[in-house]
């Protein structure tokens, strides 16, 4: 993914998609989006899968602190 | 009651050696969509006829499913349950699994079906999945503040899956 400085500074991160938007209108981030879409369903599953169980971890670990 | 890990592949392909005819919606259908979001529950629309639901009754079992209402632990979705227009919230030893006899304005198995595509997860497992602009017209009809919550998100992948 290429970073672009602006002028005050910050980085603004352009998609690799060249200069298609990273977020919609609403403010949905449109990279994950394409990112999911580039993965087949079964895989999708497994991310989800991953996701909650990584989620379950970290909230288990709050809980033990 | 037992936190168990939830195992979306697990409980789909214990429907499916069972034959049991559904339609996956909610979260998980949007995530097989290519929506990226996180969900803890498994929702789907099961057929409401008597084979399907023997069928459906032996997978439960098999699942151990119990439903997860507080108070009602321990409880087995009986023929009455599945056979109705509610929703069922279970809990299976491979975590939530939401049984719903109709969804969005009252619409059951049979009507949703021509609006669901069939997806691939894996070699062996073939799903019945809602059709993206399906799992929109539902949450647009439900109206509820939580699904209206998830539209923008999925009006995105519509969009960005009608450019690929």
């Amino acid at each position: 993914m290429a970073q672009h400085k602006l002028p005050n500074g910050d980085r603004e991160e352009e998609s690799s998609h060249g200069s298609e938007p990273t977020h919609s209108e609403d403010g949905v981030d449109l990279t994950l989006i394409r990112w999911m879409l580039s993965i087949t369903p079964a895989e999708r599953l497994q991310v989800l899968q991953q996701s909650v169980e990584s989620l379950l971890s970290l909230r288990d670990a709050s809980a033990n602190r | 009651m037992p936190a168990p890990t939830a195992n979306y592949l697990a409980i789909l392909k214990t429907l499916h050696q069972h034959d049991v005819k559904f339609i996956i919606v909610g979260g998980v259908c949007a995530v097989l969509h290519g929506a990226p979001m996180a969900t803890f529950d498994l929702e789907v629309v099961h057929s409401r006829e008597p084979d399907n639901l023997t069928r459906l009754s032996a997978a439960l079992e098999e699942l151990g499913a119990v439903d997860r209402v507080p108070g009602h632990h321990e409880m087995k979705p009986g023929p009455s349950h599945l056979a109705s227009e509610g929703h069922q919230l279970l809990m299976t030893r491979f975590g939530p699994l939401d049984l719903l006899g109709t969804i969005g304005k009252g619409r059951d198995y049979n009507q949703l079906l021509q609006e669901t595509v069939e997806m691939q997860i894996g070699p062996e497992l073939k799903v019945r999945v809602s059709t993206l602009g399906s799992l929109i017209k539902t949450k647009e009809e439900t109206g509820e503040e939580k699904d209206r919550a998830a539209l923008p998100l999925l009006r995105r992948v519509l969009e960005e899956k009608s450019k690929s």
